[in-house]
């Protein structure tokens, strides 16, 4: 029975691992590049040497997919990390706190999570010179942070009704002990599910901005892809399919990992 | 307190109710202009504290110091931060930050007011359609009508809901619009009423998804509720049942779910105006970060923000009208 839950859970977060693992091959230990240009090559259909054809001036989409998809889920995971490390703690000391400090703090997530995140990268991206994944980073990360406190304070405040806390409080445990040792890790697997969709969400809004011009200005995204894709779309109808299948694996094989991670934390609690 | 505590209260006391409803309001609003007061203030500090010089970045490096100096002037980069930000916020309120650095003579907010109208229809059609063709799926995932089907409908769901816009609405749009020819291109001026349905259409899709989604689990809830058994024993029909007695009480956490995807929304409009190259607030917001064209860049997000908030406010008025227990969601 253990085990075949394992193999579910495996099953699903395998798909994810894969996609990273062949993007880190194709970006790190491969030679192709994604910025280099061979005119003679523009939008040529896919060969032996480019599997996946060549793009606007003669550029590699196999390069393009595997940087684009490696540096779009290296960026995910840091953001999420981020949000993680910030919003389990803010939560979790929440539901401890008196029950308007609560309201506080769901309200103050309600307005993060609901904020026109677009508009915002609008206006921060074109103060800066020339705009890099940390900018977009920094921009996810204003906001990303709240649906990992919503998530560890509605857990924690059920877990700090338990009878278990009761008797730690009643051993006369501080309040920094029962948050670190009973609390914490009880908050820690329910709130891990949002990893997942955190991550997919963050991908799907860098390749959006990408796509509509305020991406890295070096061109190496899953956005930029697209939009190439659909600039040269009659000519070269490989660089769209490419650049959509990449963005729909990368955000279903991380949309999936978190429903495995859902189904494996719901039968264990 | 319960939600069952707050309405035994209110029943009891209908001052009390009353009260809250505003209070709800109250914070409602505070938190809608929290959003824009920070908002507007984020792109506004953004564009001055940053490093580097936003003339240098408007007329570029090459630009000789004199011009430069000029257009600080014009722009008041040459007052203090302070004196800057008291003259934005009364440019907001008054509706003028100036004139357009792309288009001399042209004040920013009449090139967004020009924007904000086909920006307008996109959404206002996209949001009806999805709610729609949403609260339908729910219904039909639910009632009685497609048994063993109801589940393929629930899984339709939770994979179009997860389908990214930026990547399904190029393919989409490459077999139906360029293709085959079967709808026009939204963003050939001549495609009129087709054109506008397509591009509500696709964006419309995700939003249905997810009002599905929670339109479903909402009448789920319902399944075993006494009034729908008295329902069924006066003899009413499953379209009634479900319809006409169990749609209403789901319609609350619909509009939540409509409110809490504006955001998503607008940024998928931006991303659809960018596709097919149609004219709106996207494409002037993209066009004036690219020129850095400061007024109308403020003047747009200013605007965007406002038309968010307001929406997001009716949605969230709509879920308090239906949902009259009136908490604050």
């Amino acid at each position: 029975m253990i085990r075949e839950r394992r193999t579910a859970l495996v099953m699903s977060i395998g798909p994810a691992a894969l996609v990273f693992v062949a993007s880190a091959i194709v970006a790190l230990f491969s030679h192709r590049s994604p910025t280099r240009l061979a005119l003679e090559l523009s939008w040529a259909p896919p060969s032996a040497a480019r599997p996946l054809g060549s793009g606007e001036a003669g550029v590699d989409v196999m390069a393009l997919v595997g940087h684009g998809t490696f540096r779009a889920l290296v960026l995910a995971l840091g953001v999420t990390a981020f949000g993680f490390v910030v919003g389990v703690p803010l939560g979790t000391t929440a539901a401890l706190a008196s029950s308007q400090r609560q309201q506080i703090v769901l309200r103050l997530c309600d307005l993060v999570q609901s904020f026109p995140t677009f508009l915002l990268a609008l206006g921060v991206l074109a103060a800066v010179r020339v705009p890099s994944r940390w900018h977009i980073g920094v921009v996810f990360g204003l906001a990303v942070w709240a649906p990992f406190a919503r998530m560890a304070l509605v857990q924690a405040r059920a877990i700090a009704g338990a009878a278990f806390v009761e008797a730690a409080k009643a051993l006369g445990a501080t309040r920094a002990r029962v948050v670190a040792l009973h609390v914490l890790p009880n908050v820690l697997a329910p709130v891990t599910v949002q990893l997942g969709s955190a991550a997919a969400g963050v991908v799907l809004g860098e390749t959006a901005l990408g796509f509509v011009g305020l991406g890295p200005r070096d061109g190496v995204s899953l956005g930029a892809l697209l939009e190439q894709g659909t600039v040269g779309m009659l000519r070269a109808p490989h660089v769209l399919a490419a650049g959509a299948v990449a963005v729909i694996l990368v955000s279903g094989s991380l949309q999936m990992a978190s429903e495995g991670i859902r189904r494996w934390v719901v039968k264990e609690a | 307190m319960t939600n069952a505590g707050e309405a035994a209260t209110s029943s009891k006391n209908r001052f009390g109710a009353s009260r809250r409803v505003l209070t709800a309001a109250l914070s409602r609003s505070i938190g809608a202009a929290l959003v824009l007061v920070a908002l507007t203030s984020l792109v506004f500090l953004a564009l001055r504290v940053l490093p580097g010089d936003p003339a240098a970045l408007v007329l570029g490096d090459e630009a000789p110091e004199s011009a430069r100096a000029v257009l600080r002037a014009r722009l008041g980069l040459d007052r203090s931060l302070f004196a800057q930000y008291v003259g934005f916020v009364a440019g907001l309120v008054t509706g003028n930050l100036g004139e357009s650095l792309s288009r001399p003579g042209v004040a920013a907010f009449a090139e967004v007011f020009r924007a904000l109208v086909p920006t307008a229809a996109l959404a206002g059609v996209s949001v009806t359609l999805g709610a729609v063709a949403g609260v339908v799926a729910a219904v039909f995932a639910v009632g009685p009508w497609l048994g063993a089907a109801r589940e393929w409908i629930h899984r339709a769901m939770i994979v179009v809901a997860a389908a990214p816009l930026v990547a399904f609405a190029p393919i989409v749009t490459f077999f139906f619009a360029v293709r085959t020819r079967l709808v026009p291109l939204p963003g050939d001026p001549e495609s009129g009423l087709a054109g506008l349905l397509f591009a509500a259409g696709l964006l419309a899709l995700p939003l249905a998804a997810q009002v599905g989604r929670m339109g479903r689990a909402a009448l789920l809830d319902q399944v075993r509720a006494k009034y729908l058994d008295v329902a069924r024993a006066k003899g009413a029909s499953a379209v009634r049942v479900w319809v006409v007695h169990a749609l209403p009480v789901a319609s609350a956490p619909i509009a939540v779910v409509v409110a809490t995807q504006l955001g998503a929304l607008l940024g998928g409009a931006v991303v659809l105006e960018r596709l097919f190259e149609r004219p709106g607030l996207g494409t002037l917001m993209l066009n004036a970060y690219a020129a850095r064209d400061i007024p109308v860049l403020e003047a747009s997000v200013a605007a965007a923000g406002f038309c968010f908030v307001v929406a997001q406010g009716a949605a969230a008025a709509v879920a308090a009208v239906v949902d009259p227990r009136g908490h604050v969601p």
